[in-house]
């Protein structure tokens, strides 16, 4: 994957001073390295996607794939993304059919007109209403047609719908899980699929910009978000970018006694709920993440509100940037997801700094956490039987938490490369924290 | 500075919706019973937050189903995945919060926990993934397992007073955003420009959440945009859709013409086939339910066979005549319908 990355991402190396500026304003907007070259081929990302998901029905002796998750309609078909509510995603949704050593995959949505062209790798039909009872017939014919009689045969599935499981669509068929059909196909990503997450990143950057000089004392968390989340329409000036999460700008407590209450007695984030005032001093945990072409981003810091970090908080920083080095340290093919475990945990006085309902690290790809997951409750056998392979992409997310003082959290992309790691993110700053020099 | 009105995203559900939650979830309770279910399992945010009152962070698209909560039939309890209690109602107890895992095993032993769950004889489900449905298999070998979307669906088509005044209250903040773009248009600024200042004037109001969203795209005639906006508001929807900077006369009218039309048409007992008389000579329309989203009914030229209005149904009513487009939200009352349009 090496030779097929070069060209597309710039080999970088962690380096938090680089973006730091220690003068005011708070963001120094130059430095996020926004010039990165998209060269994406979405038709050839569409033909290699739909040979991978070839190539594991043939592995997991699946005859016809039907899929109703979003992200695996668009990991099958390439159809676009929209930032809409789950009810709107649910009821208006596009369904993709893949059948084995079938040369094209097949895409049933509406508004043929007012979508973007498909790819010519994709057979268009008729949108289908798998919510609807009343529907049922015109799905089973649609489904006879492109794939045959489903009954006897083994047919992956990823949802059925209530109105599905009472037309009984399925019977007679041996249904299998489609979720494990497009976890194998996805966790190494082609070099268009780095591209566009390396895309989505810089623009989820970009916007975030115009978010941190939003923050201010008195200002509430809505006012941030909707500077964020304006300007990603607005200083993008084009389409695409959907939105995938209500942006997180929330103040974290000093100690975790002050609350919200956890099952596992940590501190908890990211809660979404809540439209805090922000005051003077506030840690606030930023996390979001926006679409390009399927493709999800994820960014994360901690900034202070209206003044500079206190040495305690600034301590944190160091921290988190010696777990961050440590881990990138040992980071390349072959290491286990166990290996980066122990070099964070290490580095961090042999306490484990993340968050333990989450993990160190995860992947992200047409999921905003898809595998691999390092450090999870999944456990340290898991972890220890995960080695990353070249095209692998990580999240690293560490936290670290000092009771009475806070925590820092922020995140960074990384992929796997043939001999190390690349950076998918465009070094956006650490401000108003200093790395130490 | 903040615009007064909507404190929408309150950290804890107040007092004041107390009432509301308590009546669906009453809804929803009876409901089980007359389905002779044992156990409800949820996954969808809409089922979750209508069955529960229980919010969390906002995502876009479809997530995998998954007892995102169970409810006890004859122990009238509510049991909820979140890892903190945020965002719970008071009257869900920490003790029914089950911690977000990516272990499977994990996830069995909370749901083992839940007292009347694996005795269950009949379990509901909102929908169904292969690995659901082996899981309820395995820990509740007794069960028969079926499909309660429609339960939902049956209780949730008539809204309560107190959920038409959220809609009420919803479309009055996508209604100010619809203005911000109207306005940015008519100072010539580009779509970008007036999306952008849809969202600040919704963020203004605290609401920073989409339904459908806001979009803005060229209308049926140059110098025509055709502006829509859907939001969740205290977790309902309001919205509507208006094209921007026509003329009169021609197809711009004749959309205004036929969505009043629609409109007008829904009323208690009217069917697809009422409405498709009334919507006769336009291209594109759709009328379908809107709540704590979108919702059925959806009827269209080829939808919505079998469908019969009825009071207090919220329908999001909607007319494309090429290109002008015009979409209000209607409370279908005994008499005239209400749109909630302010």
């Amino acid at each position: 994957m090496g030779a097929d990355l070069e060209g597309v991402l710039a080999e970088q190396r962690f380096a938090p001073g680089a973006g730091a500026n220690p003068a005011r304003p708070a963001v120094d907007t130059d430095s996020i390295d926004t010039d990165i070259d998209t060269d994406i081929d979405i038709a050839r990302m569409v033909r290699r996607r739909h040979a991978r998901l070839q190539a594991e029905m043939a592995n997991q002796d699946v005859e016809v794939a039907i899929l109703l998750h979003r992200p695996h309609v668009t990991y099958a078909t390439g159809h676009p993304v929209h930032g809409v509510d789950a009810t709107h995603a649910v009821w208006e949704r596009p369904v993709a059919v893949v059948t084995a050593g079938g040369d094209r995959s097949h895409l049933l949505a509406g508004d043929i007109e007012s979508q973007p062209a498909t790819p010519p790798e994709v057979q268009r039909h008729p949108a289908v209403w798998p919510e609807l009872g009343s529907a049922m017939p015109a799905l089973a014919d649609a489904l006879a047609a492109i794939a045959g009689p489903l009954a006897g045969r083994r047919v992956a599935l990823d949802e059925q719908t209530g109105a599905m499981l009472r037309a009984g669509l399925l019977d007679g068929a041996t249904v299998v899980d489609a979720s494990h059909l497009v976890a194998s196909a996805k966790i190494v990503k082609t070099a268009d699929e780095l591209a566009c997450i390396a895309l989505a990143q810089r623009r989820n950057e970009i916007a975030m910009r115009a978010a941190q000089q939003a923050l201010r004392p008195g200002v509430r968390r809505s006012t941030v978000a909707g500077a964020f989340l304006s300007a990603l329409h607005e200083a993008l000036h084009e389409p695409g970018g959907a939105n995938l999460i209500d942006p997180i700008f929330q103040p974290v407590p000093r100690s975790v006694t002050d609350g919200p209450r956890t099952t596992t007695g940590t501190v908890a984030f990211p809660t979404g709920v809540g439209d805090p005032v922000f005051a003077e001093g506030d840690l606030v945990w930023v996390d979001s993440g926006i679409d390009h072409l399927g493709y999800a981003s994820d960014f994360g810091r901690t900034w202070v509100v209206g003044r500079d970090p206190t040495p305690a908080e600034q301590s944190l920083f160091s921290r988190w940037c010696a777990v961050m080095t440590a881990v990138l340290d040992v980071l390349r093919p072959g290491v286990t997801a166990g290996d980066l475990c122990h070099a964070a945990t290490t580095a961090n006085d042999g306490e484990r700094p993340w968050l333990p309902y989450f993990y160190l690290a995860h992947g992200v790809g047409i999921e905003s956490a898809e595998m691999p997951l390092v450090g999870t409750d999944l456990g340290a056998a898991f972890d220890d039987g995960l080695v990353l392979a070249p095209g692998m992409v990580l999240v690293l997310e560490p936290v670290v938490w000092r009771e009475g003082v806070g925590g820092y959290r922020a995140e960074e992309i990384v992929a796997v490369t043939d001999d190390g790691w690349c950076h998918l993110g465009g070094g956006y700053p650490y401000a108003p924290f200093e790395a130490a020099a | 500075v903040t615009a007064p009105g909507t404190n929408t995203q309150s950290a804890s559900p107040g007092s004041d919706d107390a009432a509301l939650r308590s009546e669906r979830r009453t809804r929803v309770f009876e409901a089980m019973d007359r389905a002779m279910l044992d156990v409800l399992v949820l996954g969808r945010r809409d089922a979750v937050a209508y069955a529960t009152g229980a919010r969390s962070l906002w995502t876009a698209g479809t997530r995998p189903p998954g007892p995102a909560c169970v409810l006890v039939g004859d122990r009238r309890a509510s049991h909820v995945l979140s890892t903190w209690d945020a965002g719970v109602p008071p009257e869900i107890p920490f003790e029914h919060l089950y911690g977000v895992t990516w272990n499977p095993a994990i996830l069995a032993a909370s749901l083992q926990a839940i007292p009347g769950f694996v005795d269950a004889g009949r379990i509901g489900v909102d929908a169904l993934s292969p690995g659901v449905e082996r899981l309820l298999a395995r820990l509740c070998p007794s069960a028969t397992i079926v499909p309660a979307d429609d339960l939902l669906v049956g209780i949730r088509a008539r809204k309560l007073p107190a959920e038409i005044e959220r809609v009420r209250t919803a479309t009055a903040v996508a209604a100010a955003a619809v203005d911000a773009a109207t306005a940015a248009l008519n100072a010539h600024a580009g779509h970008a420009t007036a999306q952008a200042a849809a969202i600040r004037t919704a963020a203004a109001r605290s609401v920073t959440v989409p339904s459908s969203g806001v979009t803005v795209r060229r209308g049926g005639a140059w110098g025509t945009f055709g502006v829509d906006v859907g939001l969740l508001v205290d977790g309902y929807e309001g919205g509507l859709g208006r094209t921007v900077g026509t003329t009169p006369g021609g197809e711009a009218d004749e959309s205004v013409a036929t969505q009043r039309r629609l409109v007008e048409a829904c009323r208690p007992g009217a069917t697809a086939a009422d409405l498709r008389a009334d919507a006769s000579g336009t291209a594109r329309w759709m009328v379908r339910g809107s709540g704590m989203g979108f919702e059925p009914p959806v009827i269209t030229t080829v939808l919505g066979d079998g469908v019969r209005l009825a009071e207090d149904m919220v329908l999001s009513v909607e007319v494309d005549v090429a290109g002008f487009m015009r979409r209000d939200l209607v409370a279908v009352t005994a008499g005239a319908p209400e749109i909630m349009t302010p």
